[in-house]
């Protein structure tokens, strides 16, 4: 009924159109093919998160572990768990933070270390991104309330809403900076406590603080994660996955998505993914018919590689792509070293590494 | 229990018809008819003896009079002018009329006779201003209505009281003005006489053609050499003499020279023509909208009257009337072809049976592989889109191209090529009949053949029309793939009646059966539908038994086999019920089995979306083509079949690096070839075991 009357509203107002136009690729987000073509540091399964800890070494999630990232690409295993490792961050005492999904160890590299399960009277369930908080403390992105960190997908198509931000201060106390966010995915710290936080089906970045929230770059052309701050001011912000009509619509479509979501596997669903092309049972839309054995770049994307390097302003300056029918696609994670940019494109298991100063004047020009 | 429901929602209720009937230009007119039918709906109702006998001649005799003038009104509007002095024009004419008959008393037919050419001159001034000086329509139009207004003005008040205290004494002049002969008003019979010429005139006239062709475009008729300026004049000019027919009529009827005669009675005809259909602005309009509008009008502005609604309501009636008509009219010319693209497409419901498994490890027939790695590319870049290959017994390889031409290879080694033929539309399936003629489904075209003179035929373009379809389906737009009886008769399949070949994703979103089997028996060159409604027929092959034959249907995932002879003639048996892919084209395997190509393979979420119709328009209407959900066509292989729907063998190219994708294989000498429509190469794959003397195309025709 619900279908009925939106579908009556639509009808009325138009807003259908409004609903399923997605912005497109152009100004500082003109594509190219940086991170396809980016040296690869190391490639392995599992690759989840980045960190450079405050001794300036690299740390990956990678699977159940945390490996240590040599300059080589050799991976050496620092930590394990028994489960996967979701997140992490490097605090500045040296400290490495890691997301367990419903908990976060508070020393990762320390075996029995300190843990937390519940934050703000509640417990935690989707730990998905972890930042320092500049009085000490830590940021907690924390997707869903309902849905594990690995069904994100199940959680964008029931239209979740229950993404949180928590600041958790130095003497363990938590608070919630928002709740309630259409997904939380990448956060990062600002100054006064407030935070600036991934609202990813929203296709925004909020400002969080204080119990309120406000749009701080609205109108992503794909799907936010996480953040991390640049040498120059601004932040990396990484966008896992392109949007497409064809996923606004079957949102728009409740008895599709219903029936798909009960009979069809999950890595068959209309639906973003982190990777594509590696099974003909994948949806495929009308650009991607290849043409003379040529699948356009240009395509609707089931999944992309995307970092957008953001000013201090928030104004997008630029951004390194994989594009449609490349491999470095559904990027988490940036980390930044010096003149290194360390880049996670999870959808390939892969590490990149990108010089910050080619990169920029390579793209600017 | 939802889904029964839709699934006879979409068998019983005919989506499709909506859509193929929006596109009749008769489809305007029963919009008219209908609006006709609820006025007198309305009127009966709320009247009591609306309909009686005396009230519809009385009706028929006025709206008659109005009609003439809605003709000629008519008239101008198509060739694209307009003529606003229509009610000064009929003021006039109505006094002229009656002085010539009460005051001049001269004989009735001489009066008639110069009432017309009074009206015709007033005519011929706005032709003369509008059609040859090139001035504004509407503007010349309205200093003449006040003109001639003016000058009935000055003779009205000279002539009234001389015409009101005499009362001619003539039976034809009565007759003409009430007389009734067989029950219907004579001036009714002289209008249908009128509108039938009319129509004649407009529709089946070089002069009438002409008159639409200018009101269409005026350029382009000037161009062609068409005198412009006359059509426009003579419009006028027709627009008088229609005007004074009907001001004759009037004086017989009420010999009143009332101040008022013809005031207001442009908007009247006005609304009439545009309710009827007739654009304003030229090139579209017929007397049956003239007629139609104007009872409209009529029967409202009459039946307000019988109502006691005060005068100014029915002005303002009709006057809303007129602005709805002409913003319809507007939107209605603008948006035309998108109400029709709306309607057109009209996705059905097709619930395929789950399909087999695909997976390396799973133990399927179907399991993917490598094989087909290491096919051998022939004439990389040098050809596009071969949808099917076939070779003769000299071993030279002929494929269709896009362009529109059948491609030669040379033997042995492929390398060198040459236009065999250029047909003009592409070619898809090929076959060699016993004496070397080489036949060719082209699309948007039929069937065709080349000789070995290289003299290019056509064989068939047409077959018989469906009884009940609401379109013409005798023309053939998607001759698919084909093969040869012995005794000649050559089957063919016709993917779609609905579509073009380049808007095949949009037959495949519909998912009907839109398709047909076509025979063509070269004895009697008589073409006839054999099979109808399937879904995408696509492959054909003639079987073991050679009096049958083996179809592919593509997006109904399924292989079928018809008997055209023998004790089972007629029957359709099904041979493979549910494939994992799309199946294309069919041919023989010198083992005496069938090799099938999979043009692409079924996705689960594209499955799903066949099974929901409503959902499939929605994203037809929202999205563009290249947003749409499409069956996967990156990927495809080919299969060896029999004739029990065994699988025997599977061919995969997974990563497609090689031969991206395949429609169609022939088996020749050891070797498969392989086609697909959308590739810029042929391939070609060493067969284990297979006969090394097996040609395909001569294995009936020995």
């Amino acid at each position: 009924m619900s279908d009925f009357a939106s579908r009556l509203k639509s009808l009325l107002f138009g807003s259908r159109d409004e609903q399923l136009s997605i912005p497109i690729m152009d100004g500082a987000l003109k594509p190219n093919n940086a991170l396809e073509e980016a040296p690869i540091l190391c490639e392995r399964r599992g690759l989840e998160d980045l960190a450079v800890a405050a001794d300036g070494e690299l740390y990956a999630a990678c699977g159940p572990t945390i490996v240590r990232v040599g300059s080589d690409g050799v991976l050496t295993e620092v930590a394990r768990f028994e489960r996967d490792v979701t997140a992490l961050a490097a605090c500045p005492d040296g400290r490495l933070a890691a997301g367990l999904g419903d908990a976060i160890a508070l020393d990762a590299l320390r075996r029995d270390g300190p843990r937390i399960d519940t934050a703000a009277g509640q417990r935690l369930n989707a730990v998905n991104a972890i930042a320092a908080a500049p009085a000490g403390g830590l940021l907690i992105a924390d997707g869903s309330t309902i849905r594990p960190y690995a069904q994100w997908c199940y959680d964008l198509l029931e239209k979740g809403r229950t993404g949180r931000i928590v600041a958790c201060g130095a003497d363990g106390r938590a608070r919630n900076l928002a709740a309630g966010m259409e997904y939380a995915f990448g956060v990062l710290a600002e100054a006064d406590g407030q935070a600036l936080a991934a609202e990813t089906w929203r296709h925004q970045l909020v400002r969080v603080g204080a119990g309120a929230k406000a749009p701080a770059l609205a109108n992503i052309a794909g799907y936010p994660a996480r953040m991390t701050r640049a040498a120059g001011g601004g932040f990396w912000l990484t966008v896992f996955a392109a949007r497409t009509q064809l996923v606004e619509f079957v949102l728009c479509e409740n008895d599709y998505r219903r029936d798909m979501m009960r009979t069809v596997e999950p890595r068959f669903w209309v639906a973003p993914a982190l990777s594509s092309g590696e099974d003909f049972r994948e949806p495929l839309q009308g650009g991607s018919v290849k043409q003379m054995g040529i699948l356009k770049p240009w395509a609707p994307p089931r999944s992309y590689g995307l970092v957008v390097r953001v000013g201090d302003d928030l104004i997008p300056k630029f951004s390194l792509h994989s594009r449609v029918g490349g491999r470095h696609h559904g990027v988490v994670a940036v980390a930044e070293r010096g003149d290194e940019l360390f880049v996670l494109s999870k959808g390939a298991g892969r590490i990149l590494r990108l010089s910050v100063r080619q990169v920029s004047e390579g793209i600017l020009g | 229990m939802f889904e029964t429901l839709t699934k006879y929602r979409y068998k019983l209720w005919p989506d499709k018809v909506f859509g193929e009937l929006l596109q009749k230009r008769w489809m305007e007119n029963s919009v008219t008819v209908i609006v006709l039918v609820l006025t007198v709906l309305f009127f009966t109702q709320r009247i009591n003896n609306f309909t009686s006998l005396a009230n519809v001649s009385d009706t028929l005799r006025e709206a008659s009079e109005l009609g003439f003038v809605v003709l000629g009104m008519s008239m101008v509007l198509i060739v694209g002018g307009i003529d606003l002095s229509v009610g000064s024009m009929f003021g006039l004419c109505n006094l002229i009329a009656l002085y010539c008959v009460h005051v001049l008393a001269l004989p009735i037919p001489v009066a008639i006779i110069l009432t017309l050419l009074a009206g015709a001159a007033l005519g011929a001034v706005n032709g003369l201003l509008v059609g040859y000086m090139r001035m504004r329509a509407f503007l010349t139009t309205m200093v003449t209505l006040i003109l001639y207004k003016a000058v009935f003005d000055l003779l009205g008040y000279r002539w009234s009281v001389a015409i009101s205290s005499v009362v001619p004494d003539s039976d034809a002049w009565d007759f003409i003005g009430s007389g009734s002969p067989l029950g219907v008003p004579t001036v009714t019979w002289v209008f249908a006489i009128i509108a039938v010429c009319g129509h004649v005139f407009i529709t089946r006239l070089r002069s009438g053609w002409h008159v639409m062709a200018v009101g269409g475009n005026r350029r382009s008729s000037y161009n062609l050499g068409l005198k412009v300026n006359r059509v426009i004049a003579s419009s006028y000019c027709v627009s008088g003499l229609f005007t004074a027919i009907s001001a004759v009529f009037y004086a017989a009827r009420l010999a009143s020279p009332g101040a008022d005669t013809g005031k207001g009675m442009e908007i009247i005809v006005l609304t009439s023509a545009i309710l009827g259909g007739i654009r304003l602005g030229g090139g579209k309009g017929s007397v049956a909208k003239a007629v139609l509008g104007t009872t409209i009008v009529f029967l409202i502005s009459n039946g307000l009257l019988r109502l006691a609604a005060p005068a100014g309501e029915g002005r303002i009636i009709l006057a809303g009337i007129l602005l709805l008509a002409a913003t319809i009219d507007i939107r209605w010319a603008k948006n035309r072809h998108k109400a029709v693209e709306e309607f057109y497409v009209s996705p059905s419901y097709l619930a395929l049976p789950p399909s087999p498994p695909t997976d390396l490890d799973s133990g399927s027939p179907y399991a993917v592989n490598d094989k087909l790695r290491k096919v051998e590319i022939i004439g990389l870049g040098m050809v596009e889109s071969p949808e099917d290959v076939i070779l003769d017994e000299e071993d030279n390889l002929y494929c269709g191209s896009r362009h529109g031409e059948i491609i030669r290879f040379f033997a042995p080694d492929h390398k060198r090529m040459e236009v065999y033929a250029h047909i003009g539309g592409q070619p898809l399936g090929l076959a060699f009949d016993g004496h070397k003629n080489l036949y060719a489904c082209v699309g948007g075209m039929g069937l065709y053949r080349v000789t070995p003179e290289r003299v290019v035929e056509k064989v068939t373009d047409e077959t018989n029309r469906s009884m009940f379809s609401v379109v013409d389906d005798s023309r053939l737009r998607l001759a698919d793939d084909l093969d040869i009886a012995p005794d000649g008769r050559i089957f063919f399949s016709e993917a779609t009646i609905r579509y073009e070949m380049h808007e095949w994703p949009t037959d495949a979103l519909e998912g009907r059966g839109n398709g047909r089997i076509i025979c063509y028996d070269p004895r009697t060159k008589k073409t006839t539908t054999v099979l109808r409604d399937l879904v995408f027929p696509n492959g054909i092959a003639l079987a073991s038994d050679r009096q049958s034959i083996i179809f592919a249907q593509s997006w109904a995932c399924c292989v079928k086999r018809y008997w055209f002879d023998g004790p089972k003639k007629g029957d359709v048996e099904t041979v493979i019920d549910s494939l994992p892919g799309y199946p294309d084209n069919i041919n023989r395997a010198s083992d005496g089995n069938y090799w099938l190509a999979l043009l692409g393979m079924r996705s689960p979420s594209f499955d799903l979306a066949m099974r929901k119709p409503g959902f499939r328009r929605r994203m037809s209407k929202q999205l563009p083509g290249d947003e749409w959900l499409f069956p996967n066509i990156n990927t495809g292989c080919v299969v060896k079949i029999n004739e029990n729907g065994e699988i025997l063998d599977a061919l995969w190219d997974l990563g497609g690096q090689n031969h991206p994708m395949i429609t169609s294989m022939r088996e020749h000498r050891g070797y498969l070839y392989i086609g697909g429509i959308s590739n810029n190469r042929i391939g070609r794959y060493k067969l284990e075991n297979a006969d090394p003397n097996f040609v395909s195309s001569s294995i009936y025709h020995e």
